[in-house]
């Protein structure tokens, strides 16, 4: 749950009411927990890496994470898909429930999973093949689609990573032949032609320039209406101007997690607002 | 002298020295080719791959041998390689964390220095004394053995280049393992193990030991079929040119100076063919 860092945690299981986002023309669903976290550790071998992770993250909003190098946010975004468990030296301990259910749970079909949860990385990572068959990739594991419904698929998630225009004309040349703010679209693209139900995005704009980043973070704020996204990102402005939803870490423990803009501008702990302001970093 | 003008002499020096040494380096290599090309290139004509070899103080060519080893050549890549394959690809991909792995690539590694002789008489003792005679067969087994080790290395060195993040991003969407294997990491791997096998088959054109066990030599062409010719000793090119070598007749010996000018550009195409590939840019699709 939500754990003010500076009180006593809450006594009971509710989720706080937090004030609704700031109005927008779109009609804002009611807030829903997509996912749980609850007294989370992790562990790179005998590093303790996060501490008592107490989280929530709700469905159709942006939750950032933020905090200075080695905190562990990445750590923890690599925990809600468990892609940490390609390596055998790290684990988890404690509950992340998603619809109700414990994905840390050794019976869990990781690759299920996976299919339900997106992730894009800081590097744009295009598979050495064709832009359709980039983003026909994911769906060619799961389904059986006739040759015209995939085609349909593959330009709709291409649309909506804003690449189509830039790219309708070559799909069958190579994804490496492209930009890095391209490809790094093209990796959207893959990651949401599954129709996932959440999205993990890794600092997805820090490789790219700053043309590219705005059009990534446009692309956010449209994705949100269907996925629950959570985004780890170095860049506090960013985080500011993208999310609904902030949490701060600091070495591995979570400071504080409330409303975008009330963590820029009346943070309850002092550390983050020590952060906020650039004391350190 | 100043310190500066002692470092300029020693600097010299050590360049000529160096130098000196790969001129020397370079001059054997120089010799060689040039021997081959001065007695080798009189006897390549249209001849030497129409005609079979023929008897002594006849004329003739290396059409049978050839054959043969192209024949032998073919079958020990199609068996070795895919063992090697997937031996790398264990080693790459599923024991990077095995105790079992670095025994693996030890034994990988002692196989790939043995001497060829030890292989076939391996293979002598293995195929050719239960099936009762040499046989093509056993030449191409004895050659896969040889192929198996190289092919490996390579496959293992090429996977451990393809990023993490690569697989990383297959996972995330849900890919079980083998599929990432099949379907990413080969594919950016594809290039440098079709590299691989390539050098191996330079590695296996010019033994000529373990087909001394195996495949031995054969002055006629089998009229009976390549599956029937495969169970009977096969001309090749390394052992027709150790026999004429050393003959005292003078159409035999130019017909392995021949052979053996044709082996040494058939290694040396492979093995450029083999450096273009990899940095070729235009293949990743």
């Amino acid at each position: 749950m939500v754990e003010p860092a500076s009180t006593a945690p809450a006594a009971s299981g509710h989720a706080p009411h937090l004030a609704p986002a700031a109005p927008t023309p779109v009609v804002v669903p009611a807030e829903a927990e997509k996912i749980q976290i609850r007294d989370l550790n992790f562990y790179y071998k005998k590093f303790h890496a996060l501490k008592g992770i107490n989280l929530s993250l709700y469905d159709k909003r942006v939750t950032a994470f933020i905090g200075p190098s080695g905190c562990g946010k990445s750590t923890l975004l690599r925990i809600l898909n468990r892609i940490y468990q390609l390596y055998p030296d790290q684990r988890a301990v404690g509950e992340v429930v998603v619809d109700g259910r414990n994905i840390l749970d050794p019976g869990i079909d990781l690759n299920l999973l996976r299919a339900k949860i997106g992730m894009v990385f800081q590097k744009p990572t295009p598979f050495p093949m064709s832009i359709y068959d980039n983003v026909a990739f994911g769906i060619r594991l799961y389904e059986k689609l006739s040759a015209t419904d995939l085609d349909e698929r593959v330009e709709s998630a291409i649309r909506r990573a804003a690449l189509w225009d830039e790219v309708k004309d070559k799909l069958k040349q190579s994804g490496l032949s492209l930009s890095g703010g391209q490809q790094q679209r093209l990796c959207i693209a893959r990651a949401v032609a599954v129709k996932p139900e959440i999205l993990l995005l890794d600092e997805p704009a820090s490789a790219l320039d700053p043309i590219s980043t705005q059009r990534i973070e446009e692309l956010i704020t449209e994705l949100k209406t269907d996925y629950c996204i959570v985004i780890v990102t170095h860049n506090m402005q960013q985080a500011a101007r993208s999310s609904d939803y902030t949490a701060f870490m600091y070495l591995g423990e979570l400071i504080e997690f409330d409303n975008t803009e009330k963590i820029f501008t009346h943070p309850k702990n002092r550390r983050t607002e020590d952060y906020i302001t650039g004391r350190f970093g | 002298m100043s310190p500066y003008a002692r470092r300029r002499a020693t600097n010299a020096v050590v360049l000529s020295l160096s130098l000196a040494a790969t001129a020397i380096g370079l001059l054997w290599l120089g010799l060689i080719l040039w021997t081959l090309l001065w007695h080798g290139l009189g006897a390549i004509n249209l001849d030497l791959f129409t005609l079979q070899t023929p008897a002594p103080n006849s004329h003739g060519g290396l059409s049978n041998a050839i054959y043969g080893s192209i024949v032998m050549t073919v079958v020990a890549t199609i068996v070795g390689s895919p063992i090697g394959i997937l031996a790398g690809t264990f080693l790459a991909e599923y024991g990077r964390h095995s105790p079992v792995a670095p025994v693996i690539r030890f034994i990988n590694d002692i196989l790939l220095s043995a001497p060829s002789i030890i292989v076939g008489l391996f293979i002598y003792d293995l195929m050719v004394i239960p099936m009762g005679g040499f046989s093509a067969w056993a030449g191409a087994m004895a050659l896969a053995i040889l192929v198996i080790p190289v092919v490996v290395r390579t496959t293992e060195d090429m996977l451990n280049l393809v990023p993490n993040s690569l697989r990383e991003a297959a996972a995330a969407l849900g890919a079980p393992k083998w599929k990432v294997i099949v379907m990413v990491t080969y594919r950016a791997a594809l290039q440098g193990m079709l590299t691989g096998v390539m050098l191996a088959v330079a590695r296996i054109s010019g033994e000529t030991a373990p087909l001394l066990f195996t495949a031995l030599n054969n002055q006629f062409w089998d009229q009976g079929g390549i599956l029937h010719a495969m169970s009977n000793p096969m001309a090749n090119l390394p052992v027709v040119i150790f026999q004429f070598a050393l003959s005292p007749y003078q159409d035999w010996q130019s017909l392995a100076w021949g052979g053996a000018l044709l082996i040494t550009a058939t290694i040396l195409i492979l093995n450029i063919s083999a450096r273009l590939l990899v940095s070729w840019k235009g293949f990743a699709k």
